[in-house]
């Protein structure tokens, strides 16, 4: 059995680990940030529209957030590669999903569907960070963080990409109250939600080379789906 | 941090050997003269080191010229002091915050080989300078009152280490005015 | 199943295919194929064309910031008493030093009777021990009694042992309670499987070990177990840097696991400081 799998990674014409070798490099860094807040009836997921290779702005107007089912969107950055085999990838599971047993898949679901998708990938990883965002079978939203292969944590407000070590210790303070004594914990609403994540993007443009030009912000509750964009600065 | 007429400097005060934390009193902001302040962010040695050539030169100038030095010159005494170490630095950030003699607010930085930086709102400095950047740039407003003043620095600060594994363990706070100085000891997490 | 199935995903996903491939059936068969191996029930695992322990290592030493990093430094503990095993764990997840979230569990609910605690890679804990709940699921429809702590911590043990080399991460303690009474085997990816009446996982494992055997005794009352417990986790994110958050607190009964207690590092400081 041993050999069988040694076969299997290394062939024979392999010459791994000479000095001859030249580097396999399948990754870039592509940049962007994203956020994802949830309160007790809605969930909102933002992210910058930059797509960016080292000093170089590729895209401005590329969103990272992607529709997964009426409920459920995904926000994604990383390797714009692994971002685009994967999200077709995961909708391709949902159809499969939704044939096999004639219902759209649950958010909850969903969560550990992608975690596996992207355990998966333990030896090979897909560079992507991910949030999922959704509605719950309860009609609360929900966000989830994921790191590359596929651990993830529920969470009621979290921030991936190139600036989430700026933006993260500000929902800390404002979402979650960290570091505050004596106050009166408001529950979220979804426009203080909203006006905060803008605050905290125009923050991170300032600072974060591969965040800005634009920001998409959507707000999923369980009436609908609502998309708005909002210009960062573009420098 | 600057505010209207005021100025504020804070630090943590972990003091540890990578994952290790030794002790968590450590000074690491010092008071050079009534409204001058340095903190530094680095090598704990090198801290002491710095400080202590630092205050040194500093008084020795005051003796011979017999005034107060200016924020803008004490900044060009420590960049020349740390350049002189050019290929063997001294492993410290520092931070300097003072009010000159018409209480206008100054704020800059310096990195270990002495290449200076001069802002009109914060600067930052060490392994949480990230999170700092994002709360500072979020939480500053121009003229800020003392109080105020104290209020930003703080929630920026305490907000920032606790994302940092290598900072934390307290926080302390320096609010610099014409005819005062505040000490603060901010009660924080401890892991 | 995984040595064939990883010897024929590598088979089709070879660059060297890749490469070769121009014609546009080709690349319409090569999209098939691979929607195959992924949506087929039985994923499989994809692995690089080259040996996945150097490449994993190679892409984390790059200086163009592409970097993947995993859940690192941890503090979790568990011991046997008179009455049942104690588990009990940190809560940070951290990247390099920037702390990735203080709200892990580490403590994994594998089954009501069984735990398993997480150290080294964060997903590699939580999956493999996901596998492992099937395992024992599949086990106790199959021999219409529940699975031994010994047989489920061996399974885990050879599942892990068989991608050996290929850079898995994981340290972790199963516990629970059978026939032969309560149970605490550490398990990790390199392969080793031992049981003994106490272990500590992870940096701040020095740290716990010094509180815990200065006050551990088989017979300690269940309040005196969990504080110590508690405590000894307390002090080790005191002092390393890479353990923080809050306690989590389990105790492992005849009757299977209950959750004691969680509790936030913060303030616990400042409670132990005003006791003493």
């Amino acid at each position: 059995m041993a050999a069988e799998l040694k076969k299997a990674i290394y062939p024979e014409n392999a010459t791994i680990g000479l000095p001859t070798q030249h580097r396999f490099d399948p990754y870039t860094l592509n940049g962007g940030t994203i956020v994802g807040v949830a309160g007790d009836n809605f969930a909102i997921l933002a992210g910058d529209t930059r797509l960016s290779e080292g000093f170089m702005i590729h895209s401005r107007d590329t969103s990272k957030i992607y529709k997964l089912t009426e409920k459920t969107f995904l926000g994604t950055c990383g390797f714009q590669g692994d971002v685009l085999t994967l999200t077709r990838l995961l909708n391709a599971r949902l159809t499969m999903y939704e044939f096999e047993h004639r219902k759209k898949m649950s958010s909850t679901a969903i969560s550990q569907m992608l975690s596996t998708v992207l355990y998966y990938r333990r030896f090979f990883p897909y560079y992507t960070f991910n949030i999922l965002a959704g509605i719950d079978t309860d009609g609360k939203g929900c966000i989830y963080s994921y790191d590359a292969v596929g651990n993830y944590e529920k969470h009621t407000y979290h921030a991936s990409g190139t600036a989430s070590s700026m933006l993260q210790p500000l929902l800390d303070n404002q979402v979650g109250y960290l570091n505050q004594e004596g106050v009166r914990r408001v529950p979220l609403t979804i426009d203080k939600a909203r006006t905060l994540i803008k605050d905290v993007f125009i923050s991170a443009t300032e600072r974060d080379m591969y965040t800005g030009d634009s920001l998409h912000i959507v707000t999923i509750t369980s009436d609908g789906v609502t998309e708005d964009h909002f210009p960062l600065r573009r420098d | 941090m600057t505010g209207k007429n005021c100025v504020a400097i804070a630090a943590d005060r972990r003091f540890g050997i990578q994952a290790q934390t030794i002790g968590h009193e450590f000074q690491r902001i010092y008071g050079m003269s009534d409204h001058l302040y340095i903190g530094f962010s680095g090598l704990a040695t090198d801290v002491t080191t710095v400080s202590n050539k630092l205050k040194f030169r500093l008084n020795m100038y005051m003796l011979r010229e017999n005034r107060e030095m200016k924020p803008e010159t004490f900044m060009s005494l420590v960049s020349s002091l740390l350049y002189e170490k050019r290929f063997g630095p001294y492993f410290v950030e520092p931070v300097i915050a003072g009010l000159d003699k018409n209480a206008k607010p100054f704020v800059g930085s310096l990195d270990l080989i002495g290449c200076p930086m001069i802002t009109e709102d914060f600067v930052v400095s060490g392994t949480a300078s990230e999170q700092l950047y994002g709360m500072c740039e979020s939480l500053w407003e121009p003229d800020l009152e003392a109080d105020d003043l104290f209020e930003s620095i703080s929630q920026a600060l305490l907000n920032a280490v606790d994302r940092d594994c290598v900072s934390g363990w307290g926080g302390i706070v320096y609010v610099i005015e014409k005819d005062k100085v505040t000490e603060k000891i901010l009660k924080a997490r401890m892991d | 199943m995984a040595a064939s199935s990883l010897a024929k995903s590598y088979r089709n996903r070879s660059a060297i295919d890749f490469i070769k491939t121009t014609s546009k059936r080709k690349e319409d068969e090569m999209i098939e194929d691979e929607l195959r191996t992924h949506l087929s029930k039985e994923l499989s695992f994809q692995v690089p064309p080259m040996d996945p322990q150097v490449f994993l290592k190679s892409i984390n030493e790059r200086e163009n910031g592409v970097k993947i990093q995993f859940l690192h430094g941890t503090t979790t503990l568990a011991f046997k008493f008179k009455n049942g095993v104690i588990v009990a764990a940190d809560s940070r997840a951290s990247m390099g030093s920037y702390i990735g979230s203080q709200t892990v569990k580490k403590v994994i609910e594998i089954n009501p009777y069984l735990l398993g605690t997480m150290a080294g890679g964060a997903a590699d804990c939580s999956f493999w021990e996901r596998v492992l709940a099937e395992r024992c699921r599949v086990y106790e429809l199959r021999n219409k009694e529940r699975i031994s702590v010994a047989a489920a911590s061996k399974l885990l043990a050879n599942m892990v042992y068989y991608y050996k080399g290929m850079g898995l991460s994981m340290g972790t303690m199963i516990c629970g309670w059978d026939k032969r009474g309560p149970g605490l085997y550490y398990v990790d990816s390199d392969g080793t499987r031992m049981t003994n009446y106490m272990f500590s996982v992870g940096s701040g494992s020095t740290y716990a070990y010094g509180i815990l055997d200065s006050g551990f005794k088989h017979d300690l009352e269940d309040e005196e177990a969990y504080d110590l417990a508690r405590r000894a986790i307390f002090h080790a994110t005191h002092r390393d840097a890479y353990s923080g958050g809050s306690v989590n607190l389990y105790h492992v009964k005849e009757t299977g696991w209950v959750k004691i207690s969680r509790d936030d590092v913060g303030p616990l400081y400042y409670q132990y400081k005003d006791a003493q």
